[in-house]
């Protein structure tokens, strides 16, 4: 499986914020990127408030997934496609194995997708003996430097020209190199080579169609397409929710998601795949595999707070503006989702205790709402995770994060409750703070048990007469 | 795989939506049969384009190939798309070995370019991925030693300058992905606006929607790229460097 680090979150940013390397990559992201986007959205014919359109569609999809999913599989099979329902990831992986052994498969070549990253697909072929190569260059870069991806659309973002030219002159032993164009075109040449010998190539799913069946892959690179073109095997995993019930749906979402994911208004290949490759037909694959994923979305489903989430169309858009990520790069997140969308769906697939500090550590600042092309309310999520937290939740198994601030909160909210108590407690405390360091007027350090909220920051010291009892002498 | 899982997966989903196990498909809506009045406006305008109207689209073509560096070169005829073929043969050198080969789909345009007879001054071979080449088992071989693929399109939509195509036997979906270069030949007529454009005809032409989306249909728009390392742009990641599309206009 692959491994889950949500709970170093913490530690991971602290180190990601004193990496000049990753804070140069990451710098002006939300300029650089985000702005493109906002900027193409507000070009479209329509305006920027076909998100609001695409939300719709994506909901009555989520709404009617049963429906949707039926007809997708069924007409996949129609097309002469298997398709495989995971019930989680461990079901996928195996899958997958059985399929490339049935097959005899030796070499494997990887199209970029998030939900193999999630079930960690690649290691468990790697364990089975079989040779896996990543094709997206950002992902064969972080496979040859033996890391994880930090962006969902640009793996390599926290990768310099000089680190990548010593890695391929290492590991593809050529002369040392760091101009990105030779760069890539060293990749190209090694990863010909990869495709021309894979026996199976694997992809993901961008957004299926389910009334035409067929799956979509997006790419700039080819990438995809030589992993779905070349083999005589290709499998597709798709996490249950990426399905769109009808074709002229995909004239919105398409576009949308063209646009959140790199400022673009088509990627350079997108392809439908509805199975292998149809008689008299000379080339394509022989097989075609579809496995649909729930691991952990059925539950998403089944409560009405976080089903929005299902709408994600993984375009990465809200990582390029949220000014967390672009302090604390997509590593700290811990899962294969990272940024806003990781702070929702990770605690939601991987447990919310486990990644607690994800969805505390956003600001809530709604840029990422701003920029989603399908327009989902994350902030509004951000707190609903953050309340079970605070409150725990038997249904998703939720234990209080802080016992101590729970109590603290109910004696809080029982004194300021009574006038006269309150009262005598804010005289008190605008007495004792005098004992805490001040400096610059500023309270720099509080006892326990209330140490923790001077931990970040200073806080105001309280005034020496409350407003109440000024108002009254005026009076 | 088995029936029981996708039973049990589905059951799965009905208990989160909240839905009866029992329901049937039928009371769902998004698949109805009948045709909006937009859709058939849109068969309609795409029907009754005038030669100016198509003129303008092949504009907005133009307009839209430059950004992504995708060359649209309009020609008068079927041999003045040879002539540029022939020299764009001969200006172009292989990226991966010496040997100069061109790879084209059998396709009623394309045959009609004659390009074995325009190139064997150059004494460049052309293969065609036919029935027979695909039976000798010496097809793949074929493409992967060409450098460059000579393809047609079913469609080509103006507003985001993307070729529509789709698989069928005698039109390999390699010839468009495997060589360094990329050429399309299209005609005017197969231009047409825009994605909704698109899927209008593919759901609703009688003719379009018969044929359906194929196993394969593949939008291209420009030739292969990336910006992986330090988001600098870098054509020809791994599928063709360039893409040239010959709009034959008369």
């Amino acid at each position: 499986m692959a491994k889950i680090t949500t709970e170093n979150y913490v530690a991971e940013a602290k180190k990601a914020i004193k990496n000049q390397v990753l804070q140069e990559a990451l710098a002006d992201l939300q300029h650089r990127f985000g702005r493109g986007t906002a900027e193409c959205y507000r070009q479209l014919p329509e305006g920027p408030d076909l998100r609001l359109r695409a939300h719709d569609i994506r909901m009555k999809d989520i709404e009617n997934l049963d429906v949707v999913l039926e007809t997708l599989v069924a007409n996949i099979r129609k097309n002469g496609g298997h398709v495989y329902f995971a019930e989680d990831g461990q079901a996928a992986v195996n899958y997958c194995l059985e399929v490339a052994h049935k097959h005899k498969v030796r070499r494997v070549v990887k199209g970029k997708s998030m939900v193999s990253e999630e079930i960690g697909l690649n290691d468990a072929l790697v364990e089975a003996g079989i040779d896996v190569s990543e094709t997206d260059l950002g992902e064969y870069i972080i496979q040859l430097a033996g890391e994880t991806p930090s962006h969902i659309i640009a793996p390599a973002i926290h990768k310099t020209r000089s680190e990548i030219g010593s890695l391929f002159a290492d590991k593809l032993d050529i002369p040392y190199d760091d101009d990105p164009s030779r760069l890539t075109w060293a990749a190209r040449k090694a990863l010909r080579e990869k495709f021309l010998a894979a026996d199976m190539g694997t992809s993901g799913c961008n957004i299926a169609c389910a009334e035409t069946g067929h799956i979509t892959t997006l790419s700039n690179e080819g990438n995809i397409r030589m992993s779905t073109t070349m083999p005589r095997i290709h499998v597709a995993f798709m996490g249950m929710e990426r399905v769109a019930a009808r074709l002229e749906d995909h004239d919105i979402l398409l576009r949308l998601l063209c646009r959140g994911a790199a400022a673009q208004n088509m990627a350079t290949y997108v392809s439908y795949i509805g199975g292998p490759r149809s008689a008299g037909e000379v080339d394509g694959p022989q097989e075609f595999h579809l496995v649909v994923l729930d691991n952990g979305r059925s539950r998403i489903l089944a409560d009405e707070e976080f089903r929005e989430m299902l709408c994600c169309i993984r375009c990465a858009a809200c990582l390029n503006v949220c000014p967390v990520y672009a302090k604390i790069g997509g590593h700290s997140y811990g899962y294969a989702y990272s940024g806003p969308v990781g702070a929702v769906v990770t605690p939601l697939l991987v447990g919310i205790n486990r990644a607690a500090d994800l969805c505390q550590g956003e600001t809530l600042c709604g840029a990422c709402q701003d920029i989603c092309p399908v327009n989902i309310d994350i902030p509004r999520m951000l707190l609903a995770l953050r309340t079970k937290l605070a409150e725990g939740d038997s249904a998703w198994g939720v234990t209080p994060a802080d016992r101590k601030e729970k109590l603290l909160f109910q004696a809080w909210s029982w004194m300021i409750r009574n006038r006269r108590l309150y009262d005598a407690a804010v005289k008190l405390a605008a007495t004792g703070q005098r004992l805490f360091a001040q400096k610059d007027d500023m309270i720099g350090r509080l006892p326990p048990p209330v140490h923790g909220w001077t931990k970040g920051r200073d806080i105001k010291p309280l005034a020496a007469e409350s407003f109440i009892s000024r108002w009254k002498k005026s009076l | 795989m088995n029936t029981a899982s996708q039973e049990e997966f589905i059951h799965k989903i009905k208990i989160a939506l909240g839905k009866p196990l029992a329901e049937s498909q039928r009371n769902v809506d998004f698949f109805k049969s009948d045709m909006s009045d937009e859709t058939r406006g849109i068969l309609e305008r795409i029907k009754n384009r005038t030669p100016e109207e198509r003129k303008k689209l092949l504009a907005t073509l133009i307009e839209a190939a430059g950004p992504i560096n995708l060359k649209v070169i309009s020609c008068e005829d079927i041999n003045s798309v040879t002539a540029a073929i022939a020299d764009l043969v001969r200006d172009k050198d292989p990226e991966w070995g010496a040997k100069k080969s061109v790879v084209a789909w059998q396709h009623p345009l394309i045959e009609n370019l004659n390009l074995p007879e325009a190139l064997s001054p150059q004494d460049v071979t052309v293969f065609f991925t036919d029935v027979k080449e695909t039976e000798s088992g010496n097809l793949r071989q074929h493409v992967i030693d060409s450098y460059i693929g000579i393809t047609a399109a079913d469609f080509c939509m103006a507003d985001s300058a993307t070729m529509v195509m789709r698989t069928r036997p005698g039109q390999a979906r390699s010839v468009s992905l495997v060589p360094s270069i990329h050429v399309a030949v299209i005609e005017l007529n197969q231009i047409i606006a825009d994605l909704k454009e698109l899927y209008a005809l593919l759901k609703w032409d009688p003719q379009e929607s018969k044929e359906g989306l194929t196993n394969c249909m593949t939008f291209i728009s420009g030739p292969s790229k990336t910006a992986d390392i330090e988001a600098t742009m870098v054509h020809g990641a791994h599928g063709p460097r360039q893409v040239h599309v010959y709009v034959i206009t008369s």
